[in-house]
């Protein structure tokens, strides 16, 4: 860190001003500008037009009263967890390259690792919509075919109402309404982020491979190496990840506009806030309404910071 | 959660290492399995699929006009691609290292202050930003534009940028620049000919982030594009599914040919790659 500069040099330098003036501009106009925008509009009913009327807290007031964002803050956390539980195989992955003893097989694993990142994320997700397809989809071909599908009707029939999973018709994954909250958290099975895995791989690279051997001698099984040698090593990471991806959770709503639509998908079971903001903005015309959903999404998102930097301290 | 080796009698000497491999090749198929699927279908028709979904088509069965139909439709979309993202990597890191210098150079009245109005944006999430920007974006007559999604772009980045440039740039040895200040070189030229040259490993990892980030966008464009002939990959890929007689193989040969430029991409940087997803982690 620098000593704070005499007025007289400051004075002198007032060009380097100039500098920090291009990046201010970007982030004032598209960020702070937009912010304040949906604080005002908020307070606003609003088409889009240059027609609004100021309706005091009346868009709070609606969102009080509005089952749809509540059930999809209800879908959110339900997202969230399984989100966070998805984290597990990368961890798991990322350990058991790092325990080969061949440096040549953890490069090309981690190699194999990123291999899908070459592929768009838009991309993957469409692969999966297709996986998902009820008549020429891979799943269902694959449930056909090693009579998985016999087990899940049996066990559908069984337990429950019995009108999920049956042989006779093909499972329409993305359109059945209790099938697409499954669907979502299913999609990018076994879930191997390819960030992930490699920061924890990082992170465990601190360890020798003297500890091992000590831990070898002294007869520690598998699993309590990973519970006392190495999860201390990446739990930095991966409270890292956890926030982040807790936060990004949160906002995201490209997977279920892109695999659901528009309305959430059957009977609106996809919806989740940040959908809802943009169904109301772009498909039911209520700007200001979306903008007060908008803030009430952005309040959660907040505590969630505030809690996240006053709880994961991330040394670098 | 437990390894496979955890039956071994206590303090053996040596721990086999082939269970562990078959592990991770079977998890890594998995995950991979769609990248299979989308190779292996792009050389085939429906028929085709119906009747053997897994393994590839023949070679001399193999549908090449996929690709010649893939690559009249998703061609243009790729090059818009190539433009906004190339555009908006460089723009966005010349303009972070104007920042990150202002910040890394000497303390000035104010950079405090301005430094916390760069690091609050680290807590706004950009989802109440939508609307607003795109109201904003539509009084500016910018909608339908490319320099739309540039700018957007650009102005999202600054904060993870300035950030990590400005670190860098503080650890520079101060002699290069005071030897620079007595042949009466500015800041800028200080900025050209000492910072960039001597930052190079940084700012291509940097720009490698910026280049997915960029790459992957597609919620920003359906947003803000109208005219189709203005799509990037992302967004013409959407319309795609939406059409109703769907043909897989041409499809996935499409799919295939939109991933091109990042295989490239990635063929040459690999190194970067990598690293530059592991520091992606900071990204707050």
């Amino acid at each position: 860190m620098q000593k704070p500069i005499s007025t007289a040099k400051a004075l002198r330098e007032w060009r380097l001003y100039l500098f920090v003036a291009v990046p201010l501009f970007f982030i004032l106009m598209f960020q702070y500008f937009p912010a304040a925008s949906a604080v005002y509009h908020s307070f606003f009913e609003w088409d889009g037009d240059d027609t609004k009327r100021f309706i005091g807290l009346d868009n709070f007031r609606r969102i009080l009263g509005d089952t749809t964002l509540w059930n999809s803050f209800i879908l959110i956390g339900i997202l969230v967890v399984a989100n966070v539980l998805k984290l597990v195989p990368s961890i798991f992955i990322a350990v058991m390259i790092h325990r080969l003893k061949s440096d040549r097989a953890q490069y090309w694993y981690r190699l194999l690792v990123v291999l899908p990142m070459i592929v768009p994320q838009l991309v993957v997700l469409f692969i999966w919509k297709f996986f998902f397809d009820p008549n020429l989809g891979p799943l269902n071909k694959f449930l056909e075919t090693t009579r998985l599908i016999e087990v899940l009707a049996w066990f559908d029939s069984t337990f429950f109402a019995g009108n999920t999973f049956r042989t006779d018709a093909p499972i329409a994954w993305l359109s059945q309404e209790q099938l697409i909250v499954p669907a979502l958290i299913i999609w990018g099975f076994p879930w191997i982020g390819a960030v992930g895995v490699l920061i924890y791989l990082a992170g465990l690279q601190s360890i020798s491979k003297d500890v091992y051997e000590a831990a070898d001698l002294d007869g520690v099984s598998a699993f309590q190496k990973f519970l006392y040698i190495e999860l201390p090593l990446i739990m930095t990471q991966v409270r890292l990840t956890l926030i982040l991806l807790i936060i990004g959770t949160l906002q995201s709503f490209g997977l279920q506009l892109l695999l659901l639509g528009e309305g959430g998908g059957a009977g609106g079971r996809g919806m989740v806030p940040g959908l809802w903001m943009y169904n109301q903005a772009f498909v039911a015309n209520e700007f200001g309404y979306a903008c007060a959903i908008g803030l009430v999404l952005f309040f959660f998102i907040l505590i969630l910071t505030v809690i996240n930097n006053k709880y994961v301290r991330v040394d670098k | 959660m437990s390894a496979p080796n955890k039956n071994r009698p206590a303090g053996a000497p040596k721990v086999k290492d082939w269970p562990k491999h078959l592990i991770i090749l079977l998890v890594l198929g998995v995950e991979l399995l769609p990248l299979y699927m989308m190779l292996q279908i792009s050389g085939k028709n429906n028929l085709m699929f119906t009747e053997n979904p897994w393994l590839p088509a023949r070679l001399g069965e193999w549908q090449w006009e996929n690709y010649l139909f893939a690559f009249e439709l998703i061609a243009p979309a790729v090059a818009n691609s190539i433009f906004i993202t190339v555009s908006t990597t460089v723009l966005t890191l010349f303009v972070a290292l104007l920042g990150a210098y202002f910040f890394a150079r000497y303390k000035m009245p104010f950079s405090n202050f301005l430094w916390a109005v760069f690091l609050f944006l680290m807590l706004m999430p950009g989802v109440a930003n939508i609307v607003p920007l795109f109201m904003l974006i539509k009084s500016m007559n910018l909608l339908n534009t490319l320099w739309a999604l540039i700018i957007i772009g650009i102005s999202g980045a600054q904060v993870f940028n300035i950030y990590i440039l400005r670190n860098f740039i503080e650890d520079l040895p101060k002699d290069l620049f005071e030897a620079a200040e007595i042949d009466g070189a500015g800041h800028f030229k200080q900025l050209l000919h000492i910072v960039i040259p001597m930052s190079g490993p940084i700012i291509g990892t940097l720009a490698i982030l910026s280049f997915l980030t960029s790459w992957n966008e597609f919620l920003m464009p359906l947003i803000f594009l109208k005219d189709s002939e203005l799509f990037p990959i992302g967004v013409a890929l959407i319309y795609l599914d939406g059409e109703y007689v769907k043909q897989w193989g041409a499809i996935m040969a499409t799919f295939l040919l939109a991933s091109i430029p990042l295989i490239i991409l990635f063929l040459f940087t690999m190194k970067l790659f990598v690293r530059g997803l592991s520091s992606g982690a900071v990204k707050g």
